[in-house]
C-alpha cells in the first residue's frame, strides 16, 4: 500500500477545515432549530414574502447580467478573434479584460457612482447636452437596471477572457467546409460553430451567474440596504441579525448554495449532454 | 467580408465605450473636489488619511501572507498530485472551483459560527486568530486562480524527469521542491500571486464580517460619508489592478513553453 | 481537344504588394485528375482557394461547366473539397457530417440517409459501425475517407484535395490515395489534388501541374513530366536527376571529365566552347558496358546504397557524382567503393539543360 496519498493530506485538511466544514456547517445549521433538534422550519419560513423577494431580485439581477454578459462579451471576443479586427487590438483588450474582470467591489461601486449617479459625468453629459434625464426616465443606479449595468463591467470581461481560447479553437476548416458544402452562414454557426461553441457559452453563463448571486460588495457600497437582494440581507443579517431569528441567517445561506448549486448542476448537465462528442 | 469588418467594430466600438466612460468619469469626478478648477485634492485627502494608511498597510500584509500561505500550501500539493498521483486531479479541480460556486459571504458566514469564542477551535477570540482566519479565507478564495496557475505551470515542464534528474544526484524532497521545481514555476506562481493580491487588496466581505480594519470595510466606510475621494481611491484601485495584470504579463514573457503549447 | 469542363483563364493573386500566383492557365476535361506539384509556398493552395471561392482572384477568370463562376461565393459554386486534416465538424457523428451538404440544401430525410449510406459503401466503411461514431473516434485515415465521403455526398461538379493525406503515416497514404484515385474514376468526377509529393502526382492522376513561384512551370501526364522536363525546374523538381557539367565541343560533342559524350541534336542557342549542363536519370545508366548504349565514361564507385530490390550506386566520373541503379542480383554481390567501373548510356536520353 503506497503512501503516497498522505502528501495532499494538507491541502485537503486545509480545505476541510476551512471551506467544506463551514458551509456544511450552514448547511446543517439550515436545518436545525435552537434547541439542536431537526426542523424544516428555518426553510419553511423563508417562504415570507420578503425574502421571497430578494431571492426573486438577486436571481433577476444575476441572470441578466450574466446574459448580457455573455452575449456582449462573447460579440466583443468574437469580433477581435474572427470578426477581422486589426491583430494590434488583441493584446490591449485581453490585458484591459484581466483587470476590469478583477476591478470589483467597492471601487467598481464608486466608478459607477460617478458615471452614472445622479451627478454622474454620463448623467450631466447626458442631462446638458442631450436633453435627456435618464433620472426623470425612471432610471436608478441603485435599482435591478443600475447594478445589472454595473455588474456587466466585469461580467463581459470575464466572458472574453473564457471565450477567446474557446474561439482560437474554432478551426477556418470547419467555416470553409460547411461553406463548400453549400451551407450559408447562418447555417455554419447553427450547425457547426454554435454547438461547438455551446458548452464554453454555458460554462461562462454558469460562471457569471455566481459571481453576481454571491457579490455582496458592489451592491452594498452601491445602494447600502436600500435593494433589497439576498447577499445583502445575508450581511445584514450577520452583522445585526436584523430576521431575529439567527437560523433563518443559516438558512438565508443554505438557499444561497442551493441557487448557485442548481445554476452549475444545469450546467454540468447540459453539458455532458452537449458534449457527447468530446474524447 | 466588409460587412463583417462594420459589425465587428460596431461589437468592439459599444464595449469599449462603456468601459471606458465609467474609467473617465471617475477620473474626471476625482478631481473636482475644489470648486470651479480640477485638482488632485481628493487623493491629497486620501493619502493623508491615517486610516488609509493604516488600513491600506494591513490589506498589504495581509496580501502578502496569503500569497506566502497559499504558495506553501498549493506547489507541494499541485506538485505532489502531478508527479504521484494523477488520478486525484479531478478531485483536487473540484475543490479548487468550489470557491467560485460557493459565495464569500456563506463561506466567512460558516467560519463565524464553526470558530466562534464558544467552539472547539476558538480563532475569532483574539484579534491575531481573527487574522488567522481572515488570511485562510483569501487564501480559499484565491486557490482557484493560484492552483490553475501553478498547475499549467506544472504542466509545462517535465515534473517526473526533473524530479528524477534532482533524485539521482542525491537531492531530498524539500531540495527538489524549493531549488529545482519552484524555480521552474515561478512565472506561474507570481502570476498566481499577483492575482491574489489584487483580490485580497479591496476585498470586502470577510473582512467586514469578522470585523477587521482592512482597505476594503474602509473604503465602504469613506463611500458612505464622503463624495470626491471615492472617486480618487476607485482611480487608485484601479491602478493597482491593472499594475498586477501588468505585471502577470510581463513575467508571463519569461515563462517556460510546453512543447508544442498554445500559451 | 475537346472543350474543357473546368478552365482557369490568366488568374492572379496578389497579398498585398506579393504575388503568389502569376498568369496561371489551366484547362481540365471533364473526369479528369490533375495533380499541382510544387514545393512548399509555391502557391498550390491559393490557386485551389481560389477555385473553391476561399479567395479571390487579383485578376482573370474561372469558369467551371461553361458558366463563369468568379464571382461567386464558396456555397454557390457545387464543388466538393477535401482539407488536410481536421476538417470534419467535430460535434456531429459520421452520417451527420457526410449527410451536411444534403441537410442545408434541403433534402429529404429519407434521401439524405440512402445517400449517406452509400456514400459509406463506397468509402468502405460498413454504416452499422461506423455512421454514429464521432470524428474523434475514428483514426486520421478513417477521418481523411469520410471526408471524402463528405465532399462527395452532394454529387459537386469538381472535386478538390489539397494535401488530403499529408497527415497520415506511409501505409495509410499509399492505400488511401489508390483508393481515391479508383473513387474518382468511378464517379467520373473533374478532380484536383494538391501535393508536394511528387511520388503521388505521378502515381494517380490523369495530367500534372508542376508549380514554381506561382506559375504553372509545366502541365503534362506523369510520363511527359518525368521524361521531358521543359524546364530546368522541373527536371530537377521531378524524380532524381544526375546533372553532368561538360564543355561543348564541334558537331554536339561534348567533353566530360575523360570522356565524350555525341549529342543526338546539337543544341541551338550555345556555341562550341560553353560550358553545358546535361542531366539523365538513374535508371537511363547502367553500370558497365550495355549493349546499345552509344556514350561510355570511366569513373570510380563512390558510394552504394541497398534499397532492397534495386542499389542505388554513386560512380565518380570526372567532376561529377552520377547515381544510377541497378537490380539486385542474388547471385553477384554488389560493386564495392574504390573499384574502376565503366557507366554507359544512350545519348538519346540525356537531356540538355540550359
Ligand atoms: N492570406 C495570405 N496572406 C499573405 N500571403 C499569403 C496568404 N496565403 C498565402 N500566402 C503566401 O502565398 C504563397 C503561396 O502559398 P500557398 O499556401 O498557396 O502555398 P502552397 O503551394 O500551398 O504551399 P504548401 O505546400 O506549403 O501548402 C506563400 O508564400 C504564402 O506565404
Ligand atoms: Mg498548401
Amino acid at each position: 500500500m503506497s503512501l503516497a496519498w498522505l502528501g495532499v493530506m494538507p491541502f485537503l485538511l486545509f480545505a476541510l477545515l476551512f471551506l467544506v466544514l463551514p458551509t456544511m456547517q450552514i448547511i446543517v445549521g439550515s436545518f436545525r432549530n435552537a434547541a439542536g433538534e431537526f426542523t424544516l422550519d428555518n426553510i419553511v419560513n423563508l417562504f415570507q414574502p420578503s425574502i421571497m423577494a430578494a431571492y426573486w431580485i438577486s436571481i433577476r439581477i444575476s441572470v441578466a447580467s450574466a446574459l448580457l454578459g455573455c452575449l456582449v462579451g462573447f460579440l466583443m471576443a468574437w469580433a477581435m478573434v474572427l470578426g477581422g479586427l486589426p491583430g494590434w487590438l488583441r493584446s490591449p483588450l485581453l490585458t484591459f479584460s484581466g483587470v476590469a474582470s478583477n476591478f470589483a467591489g467597492i471601487p467598481l461601486a464608486f466608478a459607477f457612482l460617478a458615471t452614472f449617479g445622479r451627478l454622474g459625468l454620463v448623467t450631466l453629459i447626458l442631462r446638458d447636452w442631450f436633453g435627456i434625464n435618464i433620472y426623470a426616465m425612471g432610471f436608478n443606479i441603485l435599482s435591478f437596471g443600475g447594478l445589472t449595468l454595473t455588474y456587466l463591467f466585469f461580467q463581459i470581461p470575464l466572458t472574453i477572457l473564457i471565450m477567446t481560447p474557446a474561439l482560437d479553437g474554432m478551426r477556418r476548416e470547419w467555416r470553409e467546409a460547411a461553406s463548400i458544402l453549400g451551407a450559408s452562414p447562418f447555417q455554419y454557426w447553427r450547425m457547426v460553430a454554435l454547438p461547438i461553441l455551446w458548452p464554453s457559452l454555458l460554462g461562462t453563463f454558469a460562471l457569471l451567474f455566481a459571481n453576481a448571486f454571491g457579490a455582496v460588495a458592489t451592491a452594498y457600497a452601491l445602494t447600502g440596504s436600500s435593494l433589497s437582494i439576498v447577499p445583502i440581507l445575508l450581511f445584514a443579517q450577520i452583522r445585526g441579525d436584523v430576521l431575529q431569528d439567527p437560523h433563518l441567517g443559516y438558512a438565508l445561506a443554505f438557499g444561497m448554495i442551493v441557487i448557485t448549486g442548481i445554476a452549475n448542476f444545469i450546467y454540468i448537465w447540459l453539458r455532458a449532454r452537449s458534449e457527447r462528442w468530446v474524447k | 467580408m466588409k460587412i463583417n469588418r462594420f459589425w465587428s467594430w460596431l461589437f468592439f466600438g459599444v464595449g469599449a465605450l462603456y468601459f471606458v466612460l465609467p474609467l473617465i468619469s471617475t477620473a474626471e469626478f476625482s478631481l473636482k473636489m475644489r470648486r470651479g478648477a480640477y485638482t488632485p485634492d481628493a487623493y491629497w485627502t486620501v493619502l493623508a488619511d491615517p486610516r488609509f494608511q493604516q488600513t491600506f498597510t494591513y490589506s498589504v500584509l495581509m496580501a502578502l501572507a496569503t500569497i506566502a500561505f497559499g504558495v506553501l500550501l498549493v506547489v507541494p500539493t499541485a506538485y505532489w498530485v502531478r508527479l504521484k498521483l494523477p488520478r486525484w486531479r479531478p478531485v483536487l479541480e473540484f475543490i479548487t472551483l468550489l470557491p467560485l460556486i460557493i459565495p464569500p459571504i456563506v463561506i466567512v458566514f460558516g467560519y463565524i459560527r464553526l470558530y466562534n469564542t464558544s467552539s472547539w477551535l476558538p480563532l475569532t477570540g483574539s484579534a491575531m486568530g481573527t487574522n488567522l482566519l481572515l488570511m485562510f479565507g483569501y487564501v480559499i478564495l484565491s486557490l482557484p486562480y493560484m492552483y490553475r496557475a501553478v498547475d499549467t505551470g506544472l504542466r509545462a515542464i517535465d515534473v517526473a524527469t526533473l524530479t528524477e534528474a534532482a533524485q539521482s544526484l542525491g537531492a531530498g524532497w524539500v531540495t527538489i521542491l524549493t531549488r529545482v521545481i519552484l524555480p521552474n514555476v515561478a512565472v506561474a506562481v507570481l502570476s498566481g500571486a499577483f492575482i491574489t493580491f489584487a483580490i485580497v487588496i479591496g476585498e470586502f466581505v470577510m473582512a467586514a464580517l469578522l470585523n477587521r480594519p482592512s482597505f476594503g470595510p474602509y473604503m465602504q466606510l469613506l463611500g458612505a460619508n464622503r463624495a470626491y475621494e471615492p472617486a480618487a481611491l476607485a482611480v487608485i484601485a484601479f491602478a493597482i489592478t491593472w499594475g498586477c495584470m501588468a505585471l502577470i504579463q510581463f513575467v508571463s514573457k519569461f515563462a517556460p513553453r510546453a512543447p508544442g503549447a498554445q500559451h | 481537344m475537346p472543350e474543357p469542363f473546368l478552365s482557369i483563364q490568366h488568374v492572379r493573386k496578389s497579398f498585398g504588394a506579393t504575388t503568389v500566383v502569376q498568369d496561371f492557365n489551366l484547362d481540365v476535361e471533364a473526369g479528369e485528375f490533375i495533380s499541382f506539384l510544387g514545393p512548399s509556398g509555391c502557391g498550390k493552395t491559393t490557386v485551389l482557394r481560389m477555385v473553391a471561392g476561399f479567395e479571390e482572384p487579383s485578376g482573370g477568370r474561372i469558369v467551371i461547366g461553361g458558366k463563369d463562376v468568379t464571382g461567386l461565393k464558396p456555397n454557390q459554386r457545387n464543388i466538393g473539397m477535401v482539407f488536410q486534416a481536421y476538417a470534419l465538424f467535430p460535434n456531429l457523428t459520421v452520417a451527420q457530417n457526410i449527410g451536411f451538404g444534403l441537410k442545408v440544401a434541403g433534402v429529404a430525410r429519407a434521401e439524405i440517409d440512402s445517400r449517406v449510406a452509400e456514400m459509406l459503401d463506397i468509402i468502405k466503411l460498413p454504416a452499422s459501425e461506423f455512421g454514429a461514431r464521432y470524428p474523434y473516434q475514428l483514426s486520421g485515415g478513417q477521418q481523411q475517407r469520410i471526408a471524402l465521403a463528405r465532399a462527395l455526398a452532394p454529387r459537386p461538379k469538381v472535386l478538390l484535395l489539397d494535401e488530403p493525406l499529408s497527415a497520415l503515416d506511409a501505409k495509410v497514404r499509399v492505400s488511401l490515395r489508390e483508393e481515391i484515385r479508383s473513387i474518382q474514376k468511378k464517379l467520373g468526377i473533374t478532380t484536383i489534388f494538391v501535393t508536394h509529393d511528387q511520388e503521388e502526382a505521378l502515381s494517380i492522376s490523369d495530367r500534372i501541374v508542376v508549380m514554381y513561384g506561382g506559375k504553372a512551370e509545366q502541365v503534362g501526364t506523369a510520363f511527359e513530366i518525368y521524361n521531358r522536363p521543359a524546364t530546368r525546374f522541373v527536371a530537377g523538381f521531378v524524380g532524381t536527376l544526375n546533372v553532368l557539367e561538360g564543355r561543348l565541343g564541334n558537331a554536339g560533342k561534348v567533353q566530360v571529365g575523360s570522356g565524350e559524350i555525341v549529342l543526338r541534336e546539337e543544341p541551338a542557342d550555345v556555341r562550341s566552347g560553353d560550358i553545358v549542363s546535361l542531366a539523365l536519370r538513374p535508371e537511363a545508366i547502367a553500370l558497365g558496358r550495355r549493349a546499345g548504349d552509344d556514350a561510355v565514361l570511366a569513373g570510380e564507385i563512390a558510394d552504394v546504397h541497398f534499397l532492397g530490390s534495386v542499389i542505388r550506386v554513386r560512380v565518380r566520373a570526372g567532376d561529377s557524382i552520377v547515381s544510377l541503379d541497378t537490380f539486385n542480383n542474388p547471385a553477384t554481390p554488389p560493386p564495392r567503393i574504390g573499384d574502376k567501373v565503366e557507366i554507359s548510356f544512350s545519348s538519346g536520353d540525356v537531356m540538355l539543360l540550359n
